[in-house]
């Protein structure tokens, strides 16, 4: 490729950097990837709120308790006998709760609501006429269990839907979305090999969605730790590969990215409506696991899911459908993995870039 | 001084009454909707699954024909609520399919071509051009969601007798009540998106999105805040809620029916203010 | 390399619906319009010539190129085409600029060529704003600024007219003659008749997607044969010149002006009728002048195309 082409895919991405980053059709982007930053910020407040409400149940309390203690309160037990195990309640109150007697008829009940808690776990009874009628048991979050949730929402939400869906927006955009403005032939009248054009229309795709949901992807994991001390983080990050985990999430991402993009931007080239592609994707990537093993490599999640690293299980009360969606195919090395992905694209921007040869301004026709 | 010749009269016929005008724009965009070969194939697949269940409850009252094919004396289906409950979650799957393809095209276009104030400046109000659009998708999707599933029920009425249909009139409410709770929501989320974007194409896409997007970020707002209000804002979940509420499924759902009840009307209300909003500005005056 | 632009044998078809058909032309520099009524296929030659839509049959060679070598065709030819829109929140100076360094040019190149263009157009005050809020005649000057930037052989100009006041107008029809006169290929679509008489050296007449006629518009009357030429003739003794007319079998009606100075002449044969005039100022008539009257754009287009219905 000569300075020529490089001067040109230059001017093109900077062309199409404003309208993907400032463009006020591109803000649910933005959004995609800041809803999970959001959710992982909010758990972080809550639970720092949550720890901090447990603390300052322990300094009020009459004892020091263990996890052992409080798990050994059963229903039914008096609140004498609560007392004796777990002393004076840090938290108390009561409440007047309604309890029904009859169809028609109904009694008011006092309740006692006490709150227990060695630091990390919590206890709350409720207790009716002296006696334990209800436990609730909170414990608190380790980083694994977290780290183990942030994996799952990733590869389940993240990756199959935000980018997904934040991909199909941006790559769309370059050309379909250029026909719908009716402005795809300024770049035409140029002295620009249409091939050339493709590549930095997706070059410029390409950074838009990797800075977008690379940051989002940081961001998440920052959001995740908040909620832990220093020194927990500090050991997450030097003896539980959090670092290498960190490194994994961002290098799928751009994977993804990569993958995806090349997808959409040729679905944006062949197909005029995207809902029909996009579904086809869709349905493509969830039917993956049930796939002939050769046809299994030309999708994206193959690959990508090999690369996370946590291996999720599904929740068994998955509806049919998501689990379909969301089920693993099996796993192949980080290389194959990589490579096979990069193949993958560069065998789709092939095929886009023999359309875009052919491609020519109707724009009544859309 | 100009004299004009007084030649021009206006109309003075028979006019159509008033309450049916809205259905010129249902009968016009059916049409269109029809003349597209792909959309017209997609509505005939989607009524493949009903005739597999009139199919189905035909070779359960055979039991000859069962018996010689499956070599067992027990009954092929049981077609009692359950059977009813699979068969919506099917055409339901099939209606929002074919929401997204024809959705999004009902009002798009007519913002993007400024048609929007040449048809409000006709003695069409406002609400009655939304309820011309709207029955677009509610009579389509009712094609295909609780006229063939009444037509299953009174199949199996007529060859079970009415003693079962007497029993499982419920059904027949069910059916009808969770297909329209379905279509509703379909129907005003497709011409809000399609109020507010002018793009058909994308407007599709964000009703992918939103079906898709929501589902996904609900579970996720489960998993991180070990909550279940994550279902909220699940459409589907939601509406599956109101179902398994309806056909009197076993099990426990993750929230009160009270709750994805409110949740779809603040859904659906929200939804049409949107949509109220957005053609309020084409409005003229008069 | 050759210095026409040629349609050979070329046909367009948009699924059903016809663009162009059977249209072979070869186009010198200068001036050529492009006239007839919407939809005979006026833009669908601008397309086809610069690759924005391919040939269903047939071939198309700009100066010995084919639009379908964008890296080398563009930097012969620019387009200022007839759609309303420029890429999302450029400014009108950022349009030209970034169409500039797509050629490669520098950014010291692409400024200096910018601001030389847009100059040209009369746009310099307004060059900073965004393109989107510009008004329709503004749209259509950094249009035509985007399309001369880089000094093109050939300008493809889609009704560039459109929207211009009439001062801005009278300036860019003195820039095309400009460009002309340079030697450039300047070809435009309009639906000003009068104008396109004015500034064309040639025209090409499109209906329902043929080529109706082509070429100098003189000649191209002279072809017109079914309708006998009408000349006014300005002279002393208008009524003797009718009588003398009259004799001759070519003529075919003769109108006294009201005026009384002068006669409208209807000729099957328009040489021979040049002929009798020049032994008529022998006789001692004093005639003042002789004019064509139909032989411009406006008569040719209502006599090929006038009766016709558009197509599409």
């Amino acid at each position: 490729m000569n300075s020529l082409f490089w001067t040109q895919i230059s001017a093109i991405v900077r062309i199409e950097m404003k309208k993907t980053f400032f463009a006020k059709r591109g803000l649910w982007i933005y959004l995609l990837a800041l809803a999970p930053v959001a959710l992982f910020f909010t758990h972080s407040m809550v639970e720092i709120h949550e720890h901090g409400a447990r603390r300052q149940m322990v300094q009020k309390s009459a004892r020091q308790l263990t996890e052992r203690d409080l798990f050994s309160i059963g229903i039914g037990m008096s609140r004498e006998d609560v007392i004796a195990r777990l002393g004076e309640p840090p938290v108390s109150r009561t409440r007047n709760r309604r309890m029904r007697t009859g169809r028609h008829s109904s009694i008011i009940v006092p309740t006692e609501i006490m709150s227990y808690s060695d630091g990390n776990n919590e206890l709350v009874l409720a207790v009716q006429n002296g006696a334990v009628t209800g436990i609730q048991k909170a414990s608190g979050i380790s980083l694994g269990q977290d780290s183990y949730v942030f994996a799952g929402v990733f590869q389940f939400f993240f990756l199959r839907l935000a980018i997904f869906f934040g991909c199909l927006g941006i790559f769309m955009n370059l050309f379909r979305g250029e026909m719908l403005d009716k402005s795809l032939h300024f770049y035409l009248l140029t002295p620009v090999r249409r091939e050339i054009l493709m590549i930095g229309k997706y070059l410029a795709g390409l950074l838009a969605a990797t800075v977008i949901f690379s940051t989002s992807t940081a961001l998440q994991f920052i959001a995740l730790l908040l909620q832990f001390d220093a020194a927990v983080i500090a050991q997450y990050m030097d003896q539980n590969h959090g670092l290498a985990q960190m490194a994994a999430y961002l290098g799928v991402t751009v994977l993804a990215c990569i993958g995806y993009g090349s997808i959409f931007l040729a679905a944006g080239l062949l197909f005029r409506n995207p809902i029909v592609p996009a579904a086809a994707v869709l349905i493509w990537e969830a039917a993956n696991p049930v796939l002939p093993a050769l046809l299994k490599k030309f999708s994206i999640i193959y690959y990508l899911k090999s690369l996370c690293p946590f291996e999720i299980t599904l929740d068994p009360g998955m509806p049919p459908l998501f689990a379909l969606l969301a089920s693993n195919p099996e796993p192949i090395s980080r290389y194959i993995a990589i490579f096979g992905l990069l193949a993958v694209s560069i065998l789709v921007l092939l095929a886009a870039s023999k359309r875009v040869r052919r491609l020519e301004i109707n724009y009544s026709a859309d | 001084m100009a004299v004009y010749k007084r030649s021009y009269r206006p109309y003075s016929g028979e006019t159509t009454p008033v309450w049916s005008r809205f259905l010129v724009l249902y009968r016009f965009s059916r049409r269109n909707l029809f003349r597209s070969k792909v959309q017209t194939v997609f509505f005939v697949i989607c009524l493949f699954f009903p005739l597999l269940c009139l199919l189905g409850i035909y070779a359960n009252s055979h039991l000859n024909a069962i018996t010689f094919l499956s070599r067992s004396t027990g009954p092929f289906l049981d077609v009692n609520g359950r059977f009813f409950s699979i068969y919506l979650d099917v055409q339901a799957a099939f209606a929002f399919l074919l929401t997204a393809f024809i959705g999004p095209g009902l009002v798009s276009p007519d913002l993007a071509n400024g048609a929007l104030t040449l048809y409000l400046c006709r003695p069409l109000s406002r609400t009655e051009y939304v309820l011309g659009k709207i029955s677009v998708l509610f009579i389509t999707l009712s094609w295909m969601t609780w006229v063939p599933g009444l037509v299953l029920f009174f199949v199996q009425a007529s060859i079970s007798g009415w003693q079962w249909m007497w029993d499982n009139l419920w059904i027949a409410g069910a059916i009808v009540l969770g297909s329209l709770v379905w279509i509703a929501v379909l129907s005003l989320a497709a011409l809000a998106l399609s109020a507010w974007v002018r793009w058909r194409i994308v407007a599709g896409a964000l009703l992918l999105g939103l079906f898709f997007f929501g589902a996904g970020f609900g579970r996720a707002i489960n998993a991180v805040l070990r909550t279940q209000q994550g279902y909220l804002i699940d459409l589907s979940q939601l509406v599956s809620i109101i179902w398994h509420d309806l056909f009197r499924d076993a099990g426990e759902p993750p929230l009160s029916v009270s709750e994805a009840w409110i949740a779809l009307l603040a859904f659906t209300s929200f939804c049409l203010y949107l949509l109220m909003r957005k053609i309020r500005a084409n409005e003229v005056v008069r | 390399m050759s210095d026409r632009i040629v349609f050979d044998n070329v046909s367009k078809f948009y699924g059903d619906v016809l663009g162009v058909n059977r249209v072979n032309l070869s186009i010198p520099p200068g001036i050529t319009s492009l006239v007839g009524p919407n939809g005979s296929g006026k833009t669908t030659l601008m397309n086809l010539m610069t690759g924005l839509i391919r040939p269903s049959r047939g071939h198309v060679s700009i100066l010995g190129l084919t639009p379908d070598q964008p890296e080398q065709l563009f930097h012969l030819v620019g387009y200022s085409t007839q759609y309303d829109s420029f890429p999302k929140g450029l400014t009108g100076y950022q349009c030209v600029s970034s169409y500039l360094r797509l050629y490669g040019f520098d950014r010291a190149q692409s400024e200096q060529l910018t601001w030389a263009a847009i100059d040209r157009v009369g746009l310099r005050d307004a060059a900073h704003r965004k393109a989107a809020g510009y008004s329709k005649g503004m749209r259509q000057r950094i249009r035509l600024a985007q399309s001369l930037a880089h000094n093109p052989r050939v300008l493809v100009l889609d009704e560039p007219l459109n929207g211009l006041d009439p001062l801005v107008r009278a300036e860019t029809i003195a820039l095309f003659r400009a460009l002309a006169k340079g030697g450039c290929h300047v070809i435009l679509s309009s639906h000003v008749l009068h104008e396109v008489d004015i500034i064309s050296d040639q025209v090409i007449l499109m209906s329902a997607g043929y080529v109706a006629a082509e070429g100098n518009i003189q000649s191209v009357r002279s072809e017109i044969e079914d309708h006998p030429m009408q000349i006014l003739i300005r002279c002393d003794r208008p009524g003797e010149l009718a009588s003398r007319f009259f004799a001759e079998d070519h003529v075919v009606e003769v109108r006294l002006h009201n005026d009384r100075r002068g006669l409208l002449v209807k000729t099957k044969a328009p040489d021979r009728f040049y002929l009798l005039m020049n032994r008529i100022a022998l006789d001692g008539f004093a005639v003042e002048s002789v004019a064509p009257c139909d032989d411009d754009v406006n008569s040719v287009y209502e006599y090929l195309i006038g009766a016709e219905e558009p197509t599409r």
